[in-house]
């Protein structure tokens, strides 16, 4: 049994990674030749309301650039050097033309850099629907509740506008459900890592994550369920590693190269807060009642605590060190992109609370081309047997 | 407390070194077996499996399974069978106690860099520094250096300790320093006065990292260099002539500090998950 089945494992992460790295957006386009007329419709990290694109009859694309695929000529055109890498790559993608399967792309409210990332896409798109999606920060659902639920139905008119076919009951349900079961899956895939990280290895359950980024809620879905059926029936020795959670990676991703050199380190990564999107809003999307005010209402209720949404004074971090203690983690590695202001504005308060909980932390800094890790290497080789040798535990 | 036999591979860039030890966890070490294998550009991962189940263990009488822990350090992450893996220099800190108990500070000198750090009592490291990106700190270029003169890499110390004029090797750069040794043999000088010329050079750069660490007192050298007589002994002239009180020393197996180190920490690290109730085993499926 194990000999086939990590065999098929092999093969499934393989397509997953082909998929989660292949810059053409060619399951984009097969799933666009498929259903002739139906919009695809990208968005950028960290969030994006699938479940009302996919309502809408079109395919929620997640664009989190080009990591080291592509070479940047005209993007950096766009952006002074202080600013991030992801802009530059997706107007490179979009430039090349990589991105016309889009029909449109939404630019949640992150940070400064997004929102101006959405001007230059107006001027350089100017017949593709461009939005930037304001996130309430205003937690009452009457005030932040309303405002989002208004954002909402402006989006589903825009989409409409451009050709989506107008949601009915039955789209909602559907399109609700399948992302509520993907949601799941996600989860699913985190608590196994978090539980049994030798058997689901960050840079596996990484591609394997983002290949939904390309893929309808469904055969994402598939693709989980056989991922999990599959690491549960291959036998994978446990090794004496530093369990640790990954922290300010969750715009520009972190190259592939660099978890497997953590985990290479010594490093289990048992959290983290990579690709966001399908595990943003920590609860299901109810199916009755009026499905604008259900998204509005649990995204409300149940976001995740995060640089891009309002925390109250004084508790900024928080979250991390619960997220550690949940994962049992030992240490906390903050990974921030370079230039990346949500990330690095607040790391030096979760750092205050990693070490007001008295857990072990370090940081580095990346860029989603980063091709040399041994710098990082060092730092998380000497980070994991501090905490294996030193630390107690 | 139980015995415990464990394994230490150290796979650096131009050899694997191996060990196998026995510790009873009341402070008794020993070293039951021991391999270097030079590489000679075969796969690093394919000669540390063959030497630890071809050779290693079938020459000590033990069964894979009865390694209760086996450690891999430097390039050894890839290595399937391990149990563990710790950062070299951990490794070679915890080597280089069980080598020579007083040493206060180690300098590993590699196949492509050299590092010197402090340690304490306990092996944890405290303060280090390293060669920048130049090889000229580097076995390798050693190596280079041994080839252009047409002289093996275990002749090398005896020769240089002959010289009597060392030829001062003005550079500090690999490229530029083999171009000074290609002239000085175009010039005649003896192959002992280049050898040691290098030496000194060599032997500045790291005593001036060791004392950039903050060491003192004993310090020992590990890694491939430190079975290099003629470069240890130009090290201990230069801490003189630099008036430190430096006391660098070699031993004979300081090519497998960090492999010794290695597995030290494993048998550390198994009591400790053994108090915990961990069990390290492939789990079935």
């Amino acid at each position: 049994m194990s000999q086939p089945a990590a065999a098929a494992l092999a093969q499934l992460v393989e397509r997953a990674e082909a998929l989660a790295y292949d810059v053409e957006y060619s399951a984009v386009r097969a799933w666009k030749e498929r259903h002739p007329g139906a919009l695809a419709i990208g968005f950028v990290p960290v969030w994006a309301p699938r479940e009302l694109i996919a309502a809408c009859g079109a395919l929620p694309v997640g664009v989190v650039g080009g990591g080291d695929k592509v070479e940047i000529i005209k993007g950096d055109a766009c952006y002074q050097s202080y600013v991030c890498h992801l802009p530059r790559s997706v107007v490179e993608l979009g430039l090349n033309g990589r991105l016309d399967c889009l029909d449109g792309m939404l630019f949640p409210s992150i940070c400064d850099v997004i929102r101006n990332l959405s001007g230059v896409w107006k001027l350089l798109f100017p017949n593709k629907l461009s939005h930037y999606l304001d996130l309430p920060q205003d937690f009452d659902p009457e005030i932040g509740g309303d405002f989002f639920r208004a954002e909402l139905a402006q989006l589903v008119e825009l989409l409409v506008a451009r050709g989506a076919r107008r949601p009915t009951p039955a789209s909602w349900r559907q399109a609700i459900t399948e992302h509520n079961e993907n949601r799941h899956l996600v989860e699913e895939l985190h608590a196994l890592r978090r539980e049994q990280p030798w058997r689901v290895p960050t840079s596996e359950a990484y591609v394997v994550a983002r290949a939904g980024c390309v893929l309808p809620a469904t055969e994402h879905s598939a693709l989980l369920r056989d991922y999990l059926a599959l690491v549960r029936a291959v036998p994978r020795a446990p090794l004496d590693n530093a369990r640790v959670v990954v922290a300010g990676a969750f715009c520009e991703q972190p190259p592939l190269d660099l978890l497997k050199t953590l985990e290479r380190a010594g490093c289990y990564i048992v959290g983290d807060d990579f690709l966001l999107a399908p595990r943003f809003v920590r609860a299901d999307v109810p199916l009755e009642g009026d499905p604008l005010a259900a998204i509005a209402n649990t995204w409300l209720a149940h976001a995740q605590p995060h640089a891009s949404v309002w925390t109250r004074a004084g508790t900024k971090g928080d979250d991390l060190v619960a997220l550690a203690r949940k994962a049992g983690a030992e240490g906390v590695l903050f990974a921030a992109p370079s230039f990346c202001d949500p990330a690095l504005l607040d790391q030096p308060m979760q750092e205050a609370a990693c070490g007001r909980a008295g857990l072990p932390h370090m940081h580095f800094k990346y860029s989603e081309n980063s091709g040399q890790f041994q710098g990082i290497r060092e730092q998380a080789g000497t980070f994991a047997d501090a905490i294996k040798l030193w630390s107690g535990a | 407390m139980e015995p415990l036999l464990t394994g230490g591979i150290d796979v650096g860039s131009s050899a694997v070194k191996l060990v196998l030890m026995r510790t009873d966890g009341a402070g008794r070490e020993e070293l039951l077996g021991r391999r270097v294998e030079r590489l000679r550009r075969r796969d690093p991962l394919e000669v540390a499996t063959r030497c630890w189940h071809d050779e290693l263990l079938p020459e000590a009488g033990v069964r894979p399974d009865e390694v209760a822990y086996v450690a891999t350090t430097g390039e050894g992450d890839r290595i399937e069978f391990r149990t563990g893996h710790f950062y070299g220099m951990t490794a070679h800190a915890r080597g280089a106690l069980f080598l020579r108990p007083g040493a206060r500070a180690v300098v590993d000198i590699g196949g492509l860099h050299a590092r010197a750090f402090t340690i304490d009592e306990r092996a944890k490291v405290l303060v280090q520094a390293m060669t920048s990106q130049c090889a000229s700190g580097s076995g390798q270029f050693l190596e280079n250096i041994a080839r252009f003169l047409g002289v093996t890499l275990e002749e090398i110390g005896a020769l240089s300790r002959r010289s009597e004029k060392p030829e001062k090797c003005s550079s500090i750069c690999a490229v530029l320093a083999e171009t000074d040794v290609i002239n000085m043999v175009s010039r005649g000088i003896k192959v002992e006065d280049i050898l040691h010329g290098i030496h000194d050079s060599m032997a500045g750069r790291y005593v001036r990292l060791l004392l950039t660490a903050g060491a003192r007192g004993e310090v020992l050298v590990t890694g491939g260099l430190a079975a290099d007589t003629g470069l240890v002994a130009a090290m201990r002239d230069d801490a003189q002539r630099q008036g430190s009180t430096l006391e660098i020393a070699s031993h004979p197996d300081s090519v497998l500090a960090g492999a010794i180190g290695a597995a030290l920490w494993g048998a550390h690290r198994q009591r400790v998950l053994a108090k915990r109730g961990v069990v390290l085993r492939a789990d079935p499926a």
